[in-house]
């Protein structure tokens, strides 16, 4: 045990940087959000209520983007674990080369999102483009651009997958190969189905872990806007907007900045919950 | 056995999808940035197969303002990385150390505000650093790259340092070590490892950072602004010129990742449940 005193020294220099540099400009975010705030300009400040949100949710572009972020979301989230943790499971047990697969998968995860927006646009495009090249050397019919209309959400989801997916295994790994050998041991003697396995073996043991790790791709998905701002810019029309390129746009290209503020603040607002459903949760797991 | 070999074929099919999956991407991504692409104008498709490193030296040498970009990237995150887990670890060394009533929805609440993204404050956050003066600086960059990482860091460093026994402490103690001591000499290399591996996840996460400093500075430049210049207002950008910044971009964490993967193999989000 410490001394009451060093416990507020050592703690002091975490507070006195996250404070101010992100618990301050959130709560600061909220606040303006009820008011006609502008930047830098003297105005008198007065309390409009729901005015912004109100202003912000009325639009059918910030509409649109609430139903793109949802579907967004859940295909990403689910995809990104299973496959994530099919992955885990194919990698658990030691055989040749099993460190190489597991340094190569987890390279699309070290592309920042922007490279990752800049790498698929241009790999999708039909000049030198991946799935171009595919289709004409198997002299199949020429393929519609993947980012062109009614496809463009279904691209970028597949993007973050490709993206993620592996950083699930990443995350997911150590908590497998903690699972005692005994378990493998009576799967392998009852003839489990691979479904089986993940269902009594892997998700039970792996129940808390995942959860943690939903939480962190959840709120990473509701706030999605970097590989988007370069693949498409929200296009074609608005099929591919979110709440986070929405905000960015109001407050950078609009010079909205309460409207930015405000629609950010929803964003928080729908992390916010996410989180209090995962502390109930694990509290709930845990009793 | 018969019955055992459909198995392992799926088994090894799957890894080899994967892998294919994962790998081809950057395969085209690498070979466009020697000059090595298809042309699929034509049927069947050609290619140009002159390796070159031209788009290498466009990216470093036409371009002046690249190399300051990776150099104050490297300074920033190296920065960020080392004041992050150096103001996590002592917070999470206090906690571990003591007991109060919230203490571990403290740590919880850790997770819940990693897991804010940058858009929901950012915006605020311009006004506050233009008021402190700290707009468009590498000091207010790296403060708030810090504030970003540290709840992250801190989450994680405590489940290695929760798990540390207090025996090892007890008898640093009874021998007459301070605190510091004790930190310095017994804490830290039990925890280096895990110490270690939170770091390379850090500096990762600030290496490809975008928003902070795409609202945050104007003239300090890091690698994702720059390709966000290069892409939203510069000239006509072509794809092998694209290619060769992102391979630039990519080999530092690449090289860090693949010399500490043995290190990395440890790292654990170890999942804190207890109610208070």
């Amino acid at each position: 045990m410490i001394s009451r005193w060093q416990r507020w020294l050592f703690l002091a220099p975490f507070f006195l940087i996250v404070v101010p540099f992100m618990i301050w400009p959130a709560l600061f975010g909220l606040f303006a959000s009820f008011t006609n705030y502008v930047p830098f300009q003297k105005i008198s400040l007065h309390y409009i209520g729901f005015t912004n949100y109100a202003r912000i949710l009325s639009q059918p572009e910030f509409q649109k983007a609430i139903i793109n972020v949802i579907v967004f979301t859940i295909f990403t989230v689910t995809i990104e674990l299973l496959l994530g943790i099919l992955i885990a499971y194919r990698l658990r047990k030691a055989f040749p080369g099993r460190k190489l697969i597991r340094f190569v998968l987890l390279i699309p995860w070290l592309i920042s999102p922007v490279a990752n927006g800049v790498m698929w646009r241009f790999l999708l495009q039909a000049n030198a483009g991946l799935p171009n090249y595919w289709s004409e050397l198997l002299r199949m019919p020429a393929m519609p651009s993947l980012l062109g209309q009614g496809l463009a959400l279904p691209t970028i989801i597949g993007v973050d997958i490709w993206r993620k997916a592996p950083l699930v295994m990443f995350l997911t790994l150590p908590g497998l190969e903690f699972i005692s050998s005994a378990y493998w041991d009576l799967a392998e003697l009852e003839g489990m189905s691979l479904y089986v396995r993940l269902r009594h073996i892997v998700f039970p043991h792996l129940r808390l872990l995942i959860l943690t790790v939903a939480l962190l791709l959840i709120s990473d998905a509701l706030a999605t806007s970097e590989s988007i701002l370069i693949l498409t810019g929200g296009g074609p029309a608005s099929e591919t907007i979110t709440p986070g390129l929405f905000s960015y746009n109001q407050a950078v290209n609009v010079f909205d900045w309460v409207g930015g503020a405000t629609s950010a603040w929803l964003i928080a607002a729908a992390v916010l919950l996410v989180g209090m459903v995962y502390l109930i949760l694990i509290r709930h797991e845990a009793a | 056995m018969k019955k055992l070999l459909p198995r392992v074929s799926w088994d090894n099919l799957f890894l080899i999808l994967l892998l294919l999956f994962c790998v081809v991407p950057l395969v085209w991504t690498a070979l466009a940035s020697f000059g090595i692409s298809p042309n699929n104008n034509v049927l069947p498709p050609t290619w140009t197969l002159t390796p070159t490193l031209d788009n290498y030296v466009e990216v470093g040498v036409s371009d002046p303002s690249f190399l300051p970009s990776v150099l104050s990237s490297l300074a920033i995150s190296t920065c960020a990385t080392l004041l992050t887990v150096v103001v996590s670890f002592l917070a999470v060394y206090a906690l571990t150390h003591s007991r109060f009533r919230g203490h571990n929805l403290l740590v919880q609440s850790f997770l819940i505000l990693a897991s804010l993204p940058v858009i929901s404050y950012v915006i605020p956050l311009q006004n506050t650093l233009r008021i402190i003066h700290f707009y468009d600086t590498f000091m207010g960059l790296v403060l708030s790259e810090t504030a970003l990482f540290a709840p992250l860091a801190a989450y994680v460093l405590y489940g290695y340092l929760s798990q540390l026994s207090a025996d090892i402490e007890d008898a640093a103690r009874l021998d007459g070590a301070g605190i510091f001591q004790t930190l310095r000499w017994i804490i830290l290399p039990i925890a280096a490892p895990g110490v270690a591996a939170t770091a390379i996840i850090i500096f990762v996460l600030g290496w490809n950072q975008l928003l902070l400093p795409l609202i945050l500075t104007g003239r300090v430049k890091t690698i994702p602004t720059h390709m966000i210049d290069y892409f939203v207002f510069e000239r006509e950008l072509t794809w092998p010129v694209a290619a060769a910044a992102l391979i630039v971009s990519l080999l530092p964490i690449g090289v860090i990742v693949a010399l500490a993967h043995q290190l990395l193999e440890q790292f654990h989000l170890t999942v804190l449940h207890q109610s208070d």
